[in-house]
């Protein structure tokens, strides 16, 4: 056989690849190593040994045969099986600095002293009595002495870690993490205690109309109301309006409510009991405008005063200074839709365990609706703080049936204690 | 297909529908054939040697990806950014650049100005001219995290434009950007402080300077000058939008949900290398946090998620706006992940400068740092998420009697 036809034989072996161990540079004999004067189709066996690696400079000794990684991630997720490295405890987030965020922070460190817990709230956490909200003008009570103590200082005694100022944007259920504009925290158990917020209606531009459920937004109007007496039109004569408009007027200020029902409190009390409120804001001075549905709000300027004008749909109108609305509340659904949790009037929970329809999640307070109903008062907090840390720390709970609250109206012109629905 | 014979669907949308998504995979099929061929033998290039990949850009105008989520094209905006993430996983420079000449696309159809949509639009969604834009200090004026640099005079047949950017890409002599400038009275002051003017402004227009600006960590090749404007003068052919504001409220969140489509190629570029070492690294790498199979479960989901919010680019409303700043965030967040873990796959062979790994390291700060960067989207969320409430610092009140 002829050297010449040897050689053609030879190269009908397939080509192979080697691997640089240092490296990682992958020498193909088809390809050669030109610049390192290797011309293509040279053979292992036939590389110099002067030749050097062109990444790293190591010797062809230095490199072993390879397969390549055509057999790509299917087989190599194989490989990849190996269970992962230990991760941290990463315990239980909860979202929402208020009386239901609070709640359940505290039930969890009583039964469990180890349990990390981080807190994400909108604002400072601080703890105030939320009710307080509907007395402190009447009262001459300021942001300051209405708040019992500052979240920071709550944080450190339960060992607690604080992320206040932080919004919580989206939840990614398959990796249990929940992004924030504070970065994103991983948890074992998730609580959304971030209450309800007050209803915004086109036809009330929030630039111009006040919507009191927190301290943050109350101050602020406290800053304004502190001026001076001002005209304030109350928007809606359920319980949140008809307080904050009994106690303003105690406060000094001309108050109106405007309703598009008959009568204040319609949803929640007897006709003789929506009468008894009318009769103390007549002695009062607090005027109220039945049958009123607000058309559209809009800023005037009369000479050198800019004025608020309230144009009902019957064409009557009313100037304030001031203007609060005061139509109900509804929950932020779109984080709760990002964990694709079922929502109805609320984030949906099993009234026994506040379970959400994803496992791992958990819900609290004015965010919850149970059988379809929301469930915003005080009162059973509490127990639903305890029955989510039980459930979370896989602890016992004897479970109650569930009772509608009472509900104290705050009016100092007329008290009265209704019925609260679940 | 029982929905539409009981008339529950319009055949014609299905149809079309159809069409779109035949169209939309030949648009990625001719795409791919461009990333993984002379993109992947440029990229090197176009990173280390700052080389601008210009026949690259008109041939992925060719193929349709540089168009494809405008109106004219059906609004494909899934398209547009799956184009974007093919290049993306193969250079992070042309992603970007991607991006750069399909907002000012952008900016041209939505204008409405005959002299800009037309004869002169399709030049620029097929690639056949190039656009970039320079609106990074306008959307962070908007923000309130800088004022503007650009100020525009009005002068008879429109306005005179002066003040210098300080880095615009993909742009030349013959290129030109979508830009804002404040509006100012003769004395150079601004009289009202919401009254701002946007216009396409041509690179080769007189007063146009382009000048050499530093060299940055990556992204070289993307042709990024500084530009210098003194009295140039921008006629009614050239108005994109006056007033600015209603305009960008209306197309933020489509110029914000494109740009996801670099994150999302940085970051599956290092998946993809992540693989290439597991036969052989697997056995170390499974110590390692950040697995390729953890990473891609979250990429796909991410996606997912990004091309939901894609089917209605121009929806409005706060919770889709805070939806689409949040998927932007995540994109950066990955590929900073996914490329910092990439190159811990690969270990020294990662880290030589010739190797794809620590470039994508580079490719994704930039993802992370360019405008909206991580921290402005995070400031802005937490903006549209706090309650809006009246003014609280009036005077005191003037009852009458």
């Amino acid at each position: 056989m002829s050297a010449v036809l040897a050689a053609v034989l030879e190269d009908e072996r397939p080509w192979r690849q080697f691997i640089c161990r240092a490296c990682g540079y992958v020498y193909d004999e088809k390809e050669g190593d030109p610049d390192g004067g290797l011309a293509p189709g040279t053979r292992y066996e036939d590389i110099p040994d002067d030749w050097a690696c062109p990444l790293c400079g190591v010797s062809k000794q230095d490199f072993d045969p390879y397969a390549g990684p055509s057999s790509g991630p299917v087989s190599a997720r194989a490989v990849s099986q190996v269970p992962s490295v230990s991760r941290a405890r990463k315990g239980v987030v909860i979202v929402g600095g208020g009386h239901a965020g609070w709640s359940v922070a505290r039930a969890l460190r009583a039964k469990d002293p180890d349990v990390p817990i981080t807190l994400i709230a909108g604002d400072a956490a601080d703890v105030y009595p939320k009710p307080a909200l509907s007395l402190a003008f009447g009262h001459g009570k300021s942001a300051n002495d209405l708040i019992a103590s500052f979240g920071a200082d709550v944080a450190d005694d339960l060992s607690v870690r604080l992320v206040p100022h932080a919004f919580a944007i989206a939840i990614d259920a398959a990796r249990r993490r929940i992004r924030t504009t504070r970065g994103a925290f991983d948890y074992d158990a998730l609580v959304l205690a971030m209450g309800a917020r007050p209803i915004e209606a086109k036809t009330m531009p929030a630039d111009l109309c006040w919507r009191i459920n927190a301290l943050d937004t109350w101050t602020k109007l406290h800053a304004v109301l502190a001026r001076g007496p001002a005209r304030v039109a109350v928007i809606g004569a359920g319980l949140v309006g008809c307080e904050l408009a009994d106690d303003l007027a105690h406060a000094g200020h001309a108050v109106t409510v405007l309703d598009p029902g008959a009568r204040p409190l319609a949803a929640w009390a007897s006709a003789q009991e929506s009468q008894r409120l009318l009769d103390g804001w007549n002695r009062l001075g607090v005027r109220f405008m039945p049958s009123s549905a607000i058309a559209s709000v809009q800023r005037r300027s009369i000479g050198a005063r800019a004025v608020t004008v309230l144009h009902c749909d019957d064409g009557t109108f009313v100037d304030a200074d001031v203007v609060i609305a005061a139509i109900g509340l509804s929950i932020d659904a779109r984080l709760a839709r990002s964990a694709g949790l079922l929502v109805d009037s609320g984030i949906a929970v099993d009234a026994t365990t506040l379970a959400t329809s994803v496992p791992a999640i958990y819900a609290a307070g004015d965010c919850v609706s149970i059988d379809g109903r929301p469930c915003r008062f005080i009162e059973p907090i509490a127990r639903q703080a305890q029955a989510i840390a039980a459930a979370i720390l896989e602890q016992p709970f004897e479970a109650t049936t569930f009772k509608a609250p009472l509900v104290r109206l705050k009016t100092r012109s007329a008290p009265m204690t209704l019925t609260g629905r679940p | 297909m029982a929905v539409i014979e009981e008339g529950l669907v319009d055949p014609r949308a299905v149809r079309d529908a159809s069409l779109r998504t035949e169209s939309r995979d030949a648009m990625l099929d001719r795409v791919r054939v461009i990333a993984q061929g002379p993109l992947a033998h440029d990229a090197e290039r176009i990173d280390r040697q700052g080389h601008y990949p210009r026949d690259i850009l008109a041939a992925l105008g060719e193929a349709g990806a540089l168009g494809a989520h405008l109106d004219g094209n059906g609004t494909d905006f899934v398209g547009a950014i799956r184009a974007m993430t093919e290049a993306g996983r193969v250079c992070g420079s042309t992603a970007f650049m991607m991006w750069c000449h399909q907002v000012c696309g952008l900016y041209m159809e939505q204008s409405g100005n005959p002299a800009l949509t037309g004869a002169r639009l399709d030049a620029h969604a097929r690639g056949a001219t190039m656009g970039g834009t320079g609106m990074s200090n306008p959307m962070k004026t908007f923000a309130r995290i800088e004022s503007m640099l650009l100020r525009a005079r009005a002068v008879p047949g429109g306005y005179r434009v002066s003040g210098t950017l300080p880095w615009v890409s993909h742009i030349a002599k013959n290129h030109c950007l979508g830009a804002v400038a404040a509006v100012v009275d003769a004395t150079g002051k601004v009289v009202d402080d919401q009254h701002e003017v946007m216009f396409i402004l041509d690179c080769d227009a007189a007063g146009v300077e382009l000048k050499h600006c530093p060299t940055f960590s990556a992204m070289e090749g993307t042709s990024t000058w500084s530009v210098r404007l003194t009295d140039v003068l921008i006629d009614a052919d050239h108005v994109v939008a006056d007033p600015v504001r209603p305009f960008i409220g209306r197309i933020r969140g489509a110029f914000v949900l494109l740009q996801t489509g670099m994150g999302l190629g940085v970051a599956q570029g290092s998946i993809d290398s992540m693989w290439q070492v597991e036969e052989q690294l697997g056995h170390v790498n499974a110590f390692l946090d950040d697995r390729p199979f953890a990473l891609q479960a979250e990429l796909d989901d991410l996606t997912a998620r990004i091309e939901t919010l894609a089917a209605t680019p121009f929806a409005s409303g706060n919770d889709y706006l805070i939806d689409v700043l949040d998927v932007r965030a995540h994109a950066s967040e990955l590929a900073l992940r996914a490329a910092q873990s990439a190159l811990l796959h690969h270990g020294a062979r990662g880290y030589l400068m010739s190797a794809a790994p620590q470039r994508r390291v580079r490719e994704s700060h930039f993802v992370a740092i360019v405008t909206p960067a991580i921290k402005h989207l995070r400031k802005e969320m937490a903006r549209l998420m706090t309650p809006q409430t009246p003014a609280f610092d009036l005077p005191a009140f003037d009852l009458p009697g």
